[in-house]
């Protein structure tokens, strides 16, 4: 990160070739750096991507490698993502809280339970109430949509891109985004049905047959999960997803319990009888954009290297403007293997036709990698 | 929870959902009352404010500030204690008004105030009431006094506030009592001031001086046992939390430079002598002043330090514009 606004001030000579092209002028016109950024987007990232020179003694560490693929504006290989930093516990009114940094993307996630009186007393077989890791869900996973009790929100007209400002509806943007993390949390089955249940077993059992005290669910936790873009620098949806799983595993629920005296459901204030929420695998999403160098329709499209193209991962706000086809892979621990292998649970792809199958298999390969990052950072 | 429905987002179950109670609050007496916080500072103290610029960089100019709560969260309950007071600024601008936009020889200012839905104990919703709404004004009318408006004709500037934490009220357990007398807001409209100007010089506005906010409250004295009611106790930098009642309170954004007041909101039954309020205030929108001004003067010398190694850039005013700067954000 500290090395980026060093070097590559002038654009990279490969740049020049148009304008020789046109005109005779001897000397190339040169901008500097933000400006070139700004006038031609394009052509800049390509530069960078083309450029291999000055790459050699910036990255001591990986120098063959980097010096074959270029370097992106930002100072990364097409490849590098970046580290993500989580700070847990940070927000006294959530019961989970996270502010996580992705590079300059920074969200803040607050988790805040809240109760949901069910409507008439649900009896509740042994078997719901023991779901375990295997068990047949499906139930659940219903239950849990047609309840509504995830409720996930995005804020990100805070000020933190300037393509987005306060005081208008959710753009598109955001409620694309909303959308696609609800459906992610619903379809991975991240939150337990069972940790929501609020459950009372009657102490006068008048229907004890069988022996058998029954339980009645007389409630569930709604889980409010805002999340608030402090600063917005690419891979939102990455940046939203780290946050709120790092939120949910922060999540403590206090025991709630159905008072008979009060006929009403009370909590514990007890943080030894609080309970953390028990995630359901951990997965995690790698976005990726692809750079295609002959994408403007200019004349050196005959040049040579023009059918050329970049996958880059972990795009920032730049490339993500100038990247036509994202990628976004979600991959977990296959638990059924014993935890060896890995599940690929959701593949977004589009605005393009150049990921084939086998550049996929890369991706997949390159979001496994990024799995183990993030186990480390979120200390699963 | 309004049960508006709103299409563009996800809404809370149907049937509506309550915050949790907690059974010793309801059930033991007198465990309400041991957990109300007390204040520990003279009345002349100001608590300690933190505040750092730059913390966005696609903004042209940002500052987050919090006042970091001296209560840690008790390890006894799960309850939350007095929340601290966190405010994230952004500056978008100044840029050109759209053509469609009618002819402004000034600046154009707009002031967005937005409390995040977990800032507060109840939580709040995401459309813009009508307190953030008062507020934005407050603010605004408190900038419009600094910024020099007449070097922009033709642009705007949007000044973006979001509050991930409020103080309160009063404190939680008095029941609604302390809900919507507002004391909390005062404080709320002060770190806004304050964030601010933070954030317009950082992203180098021209203003004529640096304003700052502070908050100054009547607050009757403890000490007094004999029940007199004059006895009455000025109180610099109020936490409503700490107090069982407030009297009156005050906010100003100051110019201490100038000695001007371009805000003033002023709350309950001041007395006889609004001036030694007023004055209060100002003395703890200068405490705020000292904190803003070291803040910037560090933010200044690191830009400049950076900028040293790189002498053939040759574009220094561009510093902004430096893809990546490292930015440590707490909180």
């Amino acid at each position: 990160m500290a090395a980026a606004t060093t070097a590559a001030k002038r654009p990279a000579p490969s740049n020049s070739d148009p304008q020789s092209q046109t005109t005779a002028t001897p000397a190339p016109l040169s901008f500097p750096r933000p400006i070139f950024a700004a006038l031609s987007p394009h052509p800049f990232l390509r530069a960078h991507l083309t450029s291999t020179a000055p790459v050699a003694d910036r990255k001591s560490g990986a120098k063959g490698a980097s010096k074959r693929q270029g370097i992106r504006a930002n100072g990364r290989t097409p490849s590098e993502s970046r580290t993500p930093q989580v700070h847990t516990g940070s927000l006294t009114h959530c019961n989970g809280s996270t502010v996580v940094r992705l590079g300059n993307t920074v969200a803040v996630c607050g988790v805040r339970a809240e109760i949901l009186k069910a409507e008439a007393d649900v009896e509740v077989t042994e078997k719901v109430d023991e779901d375990e890791d295997g068990g047949d869900d499906d139930d659940a996973e219903e239950e849990l949509r047609a309840l509504g009790l995830l409720v996930p929100n995005f804020e990100i007209s805070t000020g933190s891109t300037p393509l987005l400002l306060p005081g208008n509806a959710p753009s598109a943007f955001a409620q694309t985004l909303t959308a696609r993390v609800r459906n992610l949390l619903l379809a991975t089955k991240v939150v337990r049905m069972r940790d929501l249940r609020i459950l009372y077993t009657p102490s006068i059992d008048e229907e004890g047959v069988g022996g058998t005290r029954r339980k009645v669910v007389k409630g569930y936790w709604t889980l409010y999960i805002d999340t608030l873009f402090v600063s917005l620098d690419g891979c939102a949806f990455d940046a939203a997803w780290l946050a709120i799983l790092a939120a949910l595993r922060d999540t403590r629920l206090p025991r709630a319990y159905f008072d008979e005296e009060f006929e009403d459901i009370l909590c514990d204030d007890d943080p030894a009888q609080a309970r953390r929420l028990r995630l359901r695998g951990l997965p995690v999403p790698s976005s990726f954009a692809v750079f295609e160098a002959g994408e403007t329709g200019d004349e050196d499209d005959d040049e040579e290297g023009a059918d050329k193209m970049w996958i880059l991962s972990d795009p920032d706000a730049f490339e993500e403007q100038v990247c036509r086809e994202a990628v976004c892979v979600v991959v977990d621990l296959d638990r059924r293997t014993g935890g060896r292998g890995m599940v690929v649970r959701k593949i977004e792809k589009s605005g393009g036709g150049v990921v084939g199958r086998r550049e996929m298999r890369g991706l997949v390969e390159m979001a496994w990698e990024r799995w183990k990052v993030w186990r480390e950072v979120l200390g699963a | 929870m309004a049960m508006n429905t709103d299409r563009r987002r996800i809404n809370a179950p149907s049937g509506g959902t309550s915050a949790p109670v907690f059974a010793r609050t309801v059930k033991e007496q007198g465990y309400l009352q041991s957990l109300r916080p007390a204040r520990t500072r003279a009345p002349n103290d100001l608590r300690k404010i933190f505040l750092q610029t730059s913390i966005i960089p696609s903004a042209s100019g940002s500052a987050y500030y919090e006042i970091p709560s001296d209560i840690s969260p008790s390890p006894k309950s799960l309850i939350p204690p007095t929340s601290s007071l966190k405010i994230v600024a952004s500056i978008q601008g100044p840029k050109p008004l759209p053509r469609s936009a009618p002819f402004s020889p000034t600046l154009l200012l707009t002031t967005t105030v937005k409390f995040a839905p977990f800032a507060t104990r109840i939580r709040r919703g995401y459309i813009r009431d009508s307190i953030e709404r008062d507020l934005g004004v407050h603010v605004e009318a408190a900038l419009r006094g600094v910024i020099i408006g007449e070097r922009w004709p033709k642009s705007g500037v949007e000044v973006v506030l979001t509050i991930l934490e409020a103080d309160e009220d009063g404190f939680w357990g008095d029941g609604g009592k302390g809900e919507g007398s507002g004391w909390g807001l005062l404080n709320v409209l002060a770190g806004c001031i304050t964030v601010a100007s933070a954030a317009i010089a950082d992203a180098g506005i021209d203003c004529v001086d640096l304003v700052s906010g502070g908050v100054a409250a009547i607050v009757p004295n403890p000490e007094s046992k004999n029940g007199e009611e004059t006895e009455v106790l000025k109180v610099l930098d109020p936490s409503p939390a700490e107090h069982e009642d407030i009297i009156a309170a005050c906010a100003v954004g100051y110019l201490a430079g100038r000695d001007e007041i371009t805000e003033i909101w002023m709350k309950g039954n001041v007395g006889v002598s609004p001036d030694d309020l007023v004055e209060g205030a100002t003395y703890a929108a200068l405490g705020n002043l000292a904190v803003l001004k070291e803040v910037l003067l560090e933010s200044i010398q690191a830009r400049f330090a950076s900028q040293q190694p790189q002498s053939g850039a040759g574009d220094g005013a561009n510093a902004k514009d430096g893809p990546q700067q490292d930015v440590e954000m707490s909180g």
